[in-house]
């Protein structure tokens, strides 16, 4: 079993005041809490100091932690002998136990005593993960394969991490921030109890084309000043396939334009747009000949760029 | 042979939840959600219904409000007002993250 210092994690003295701990904790859950921190790892480093804090803030656990003694964080260790049988019948084998779970145990020890457990149904645990897909398998939708670290009880009720592998097929047109729901997936339920969901909170990495606004999907298209104005056809990648586009003359920069239900599509919903946004490039190397043609230009044109400079605010 | 793959559904489908079963899922009490309900953090879908029945949106929100009340020790009415301001800055980011997708990242 590895040691965790738990005094470290929530940056305590050993002698602290349960007072301290609470203040220490209440401090760090603030700034790293994920429902509300913007942190980089926010949900990691929360995860610790809750773990932490669920043992320190109860006096029987955190009297059961010290007597551990003081090792280094990351450590192999064992616990003292006569340490384990203090709480009920005591697992086999501390090798693959995690200190949190079998702190964990005091809690549940106690409510062994407490209650009835014996065939009540039980349901399993709800897990919930973070989960990162890119924009073409948001867009498509795929098959992800999680590999979860989920805690099962023995058959003594002491609970153990065991690794968890999970095949999901996520569906077409999820956006960035969306939750999914997996029926079943979570934890094992005890004694015909419901088996627990697990929940997908997803992120969608960002494209190099694409910029997704709801179901709508945006991409820049670029022409040059004379396509602008004399109008186009242009071959342009959208998330499902290229497209012929065709530009009407006088398309100015800032200009919409609007391909219907290419965007984001989500089962059973109306399909979001795609949308590209005009921008007019000027060349910056241009050879002498083109500066001729932008000179002639500019003396045949009576085009006033400006003309809104004119405009007087109302009295 | 092949894994069995599992489909995700988007949380909003396939069901609504009774009191009861939005507890279970949420890990509040019965008591703390109706207190919620109570501030208007949770809606009925027939507030005329004997039987208190919830949509499927409201488990997530309520296992955060769960989240909340235990990881910050609060009260249901803190929990309410801490969720309302959660979700008002997850809406405003959403919207800057609307409104930068719909300019050019071109530079001129």
């Amino acid at each position: 079993m590895k040691y965790k210092d738990y005094y470290a994690t929530l940056g305590v003295d050993r002698n602290a005041s349960e007072d301290d701990i609470k203040k220490a904790y209440r401090k760090l859950a603030r700034k790293y809490h994920p429902d509300v921190s913007k942190e980089a790892n926010a949900e990691e480093k929360f995860k610790e100091m809750a773990e932490a804090y669920e043992t320190l803030k109860d006096p029987e656990k955190r009297a059961a932690y010290d007597q551990l003694g003081r090792h280094s964080s990351g450590q192999e260790f064992q616990p003292p002998p006569g340490w384990a049988p203090q709480f009920g019948d005591g697992p086999s084998g501390f090798e693959d136990i995690d200190l949190a779970d079998l702190l964990a145990g005091l809690a549940g020890g106690r409510r062994r005593g407490a209650g009835p457990r014996g065939n009540v149904p039980i349901p399993g645990s709800d897990y919930e993960t973070a989960v990162t897909v890119g924009f073409d398998q948001a867009f498509h939708g795929g098959e992800i394969e999680l590999d979860l670290q989920v805690v099962e009880h023995d058959a003594n009720g002491f609970a153990r991490r065991v690794p968890k592998n999970v095949k999901v097929r996520i569906p077409p047109g999820v956006t960035d921030g969306q939750k999914l729901r997996v029926p079943g997936k979570g934890g094992k339920g005890i004694n015909g109890g419901r088996d627990g969901d697990l929940y997908l909170d997803i992120a969608v990495r960002e494209h190099p084309l694409y910029r997704v606004s709801g179901r709508d999907v945006y991409i820049d298209l670029s022409l040059a000043p004379w396509e602008a104005v004399l109008g186009t056809e242009v071959e342009m990648p959208t998330p499902a396939g290229k497209v012929k586009l065709k530009v009407a003359p006088g398309t100015r920069a800032g200009h919409k334009l609007r391909l219907a239900g290419r965007g984001l599509a989500q089962r059973n919903e109306k399909p979001g747009d795609l949308y590209a946004i005009v921008q007019i490039l000027v060349p910056t190397v241009v050879s002498d000949e083109e500066r001729a043609l932008y000179k002639k230009l500019a003396e045949a044109s009576s085009f006033e760029p400006r003309a809104h400079f004119t405009v007087e605010e109302r009295p | 042979m092949r894994a069995e793959v599992a489909e995700a559904l988007p949380v909003e489908q396939g069901f609504d939840v009774t009191l009861s079963e939005l507890a279970q899922l949420s890990g509040l009490d019965e008591n703390e959600l109706r207190e919620l309900v109570d501030y208007g953090v949770f809606e009925r879908l027939d507030s005329s219904a004997p039987t208190w029945r919830f949509g499927a949106q409201y488990v997530v929100l309520a296992r955060k409000a769960s989240r909340l009340q235990h990881d910050f020790e609060l009260d249901a009415h803190s929990v309410a007002v801490l969720l309302g301001f959660v979700e008002r800055i997850d809406a405003l980011q959403r919207e800057v993250v609307d409104l930068r997708a719909q300019v050019s990242t071109i530079r001129r």
